[in-house]
C-alpha cells in the first residue's frame, strides 16, 4: 500500500479479511481489559483476564480460528453499519 | 431469585433511547439461546441477557474461560451488542464478564451507580472513541535517521566542514549515534501524534501494547485512544493524515481504528 495512512473501519468485512488477526486481538483487548468495571455478583477478576490473554495469543495466531471468531461480531445485517455517518 | 439463570450485563444506556435501539435488528446475545432484555432504574437501562449458571456460575465460568475459543466468541458477541448500542446512542460499555444473579441485583447497581453512570453518559454524548496505532519500520527509520534527527543533521554538517581526521571521527560518532537517535525520534513522533490528536479530541489515553506485533508496516510502537466529538471527526482525521505524511520519511505509519464504543473513556 502506498498511502502512508490507513483506516480500519470496524464493521468493514474487507478490512477484516485483510487484518483479521490484528483486528481480533485489538477487539479482544478492548472488550476484555477495558470498559467500566462494575462489581457484579459474579465478576471475572483481573488475574483471570491475564490468563485469558495467554490463551488468546495462541488462538489468534491461527487465522482460521480468528476468522471464525470475527464472524461473531460481523453477524450484522447489511445496512446496519455506519448508519450514523 | 431465579434458580438456574443469571443476568449478563453488556452496557448501560439512557432509558429514553434503549427500547427503540433494541428493536432495531437486535444482535445475538452472548448465548444464542437467549434474547437481549432491558432492566431499568429511573432514567437508566442496562442491556442484559440471561445466561445459565451451569456455564456462568462462579466455578464453571473460570473453567470455561480457559477455553480461548469459547471466550473469544463470547467476547465478540459482547462487543457486537455494545457496538449496536454505541452506534446509535450514548453508551457506557462494561467490561466483559459482569454477571448478576437476579434482576434486583442489577436494579440495585443502577441505583447505587446512578450519578456516576449518568455523568459518563452525558460526557459520551455525540462522541466516539478512535484508536491510533503507531508502527515503525526500523530499517526505513535507520536509513533516513540522518535527515530526520536534528542532532545527526548537525553532526553531518560539521563533518563536511571538518578536516579529514576530524571528519572520520565524527562519522564514527554518527554511526554509533544512529540507533540511539532512532529511539529518540520514535519517542518524539509518538509524543507529537498524541499531542496533536489530543488537541482535536476531548480525551486521550496511552494504551499498553499487548504483544510485539510485527506487520508489513513494521513494529507496533505506540497505541492511543481518543475521545472525538463526532462533528469534529473530519478535522481529527485530517490531522492524522497530516501526521502520517510528515512521519512517513521516518518509516512511521499511523493506523486509525474505530469508531469503538468508549471503552477507554467509561469513567468519570
Amino acid at each position: 500500500m502506498s498511502s502512508p495512512f490507513e483506516q480500519v473501519m470496524i464493521g468493514s468485512d474487507v478490512e477484516f479479511a485483510q487484518d483479521a488477526e490484528l483486528s481480533l486481538l485489538e477487539t479482544l483487548d478492548h472488550v476484555l481489559s477495558r470498559g467500566l468495571v462494575i462489581t457484579g455478583e459474579i465478576t471475572i477478576s483481573v488475574a483471570d483476564i491475564d490468563l485469558i490473554f495467554v490463551g488468546l495469543n495462541v488462538l489468534v495466531s491461527s487465522v482460521e480460528t480468528a476468522h471464525e471468531v470475527l464472524r461473531e461480531r460481523g453477524r450484522r445485517e447489511i445496512g446496519d453499519i455506519e448508519s450514523g455517518q | 431469585m431465579s434458580g438456574t439463570n443469571a443476568y449478563y450485563v453488556y452496557c448501560v444506556v439512557e432509558k429514553s433511547a434503549a427500547a427503540e435501539v433494541l428493536q432495531q435488528k437486535s444482535p445475538v446475545a452472548i448465548e444464542e439461546s437467549s434474547a437481549l432484555e432491558l432492566i431499568d432504574h429511573d432514567d437508566l437501562s442496562s442491556v442484559v441477557s440471561q445466561v445459565s449458571l451451569q456455564d456462568y456460575g462462579e466455578e464453571t465460568l473460570a473453567a470455561r474461560l480457559t477455553d480461548a475459543s469459547w471466550t473469544a466468541i463470547r467476547a465478540m458477541r459482547h462487543e457486537h451488542v455494545v457496538e449496536h448500542f454505541s452506534r446509535r446512542t450514548s453508551t457506557v460499555p462494561l467490561r466483559f464478564g459482569t454477571i448478576y444473579l437476579d434482576r434486583r441485583g442489577i436494579e440495585t447497581m443502577l441505583r447505587e451507580q446512578e450519578a456516576q453512570l449518568t455523568a459518563i453518559l452525558a460526557r459520551l454524548k455525540d462522541r466516539e472513541e478512535w484508536g491510533v496505532n503507531v508502527y515503525c519500520d526500523r530499517a526505513v527509520l535507520l536509513e533516513n535517521i540522518t535527515n530526520v534527527s536534528p542532532r545527526l543533521r548537525e553532526l553531518t554538517a560539521e563533518a563536511k566542514k571538518a578536516s579529514a581526521g576530524q571528519s572520520y571521527l565524527l562519522q564514527k560518532k554518527i554511526e554509533t549515534l544512529k540507533t540511539d537517535e532512532a529511539k529518540v525520534e520514535m519517542a518524539r513522533a509518538a509524543e507529537q501524534i498524541e499531542k496533536r490528536l489530543a488537541d482535536e479530541s476531548e480525551g486521550a489515553s496511552k494504551l499498553r501494547i499487548l504483544k510485539v506485533e510485527t506487520t508489513e508496516h513494521g513494529e507496533l510502537k505506540a497505541k492511543f485512544a481518543f475521545l472525538v466529538v463526532k462533528s469534529n471527526f473530519k478535522s481529527f482525521h485530517q490531522v492524522a493524515e497530516e501526521l502520517a505524511r510528515e512521519l512517513a520519511q521516518a518509516g512511521i505509519r499511523i493506523e486509525l481504528t474505530g469508531p469503538w464504543p468508549a471503552y477507554n473513556f467509561a469513567t468519570v
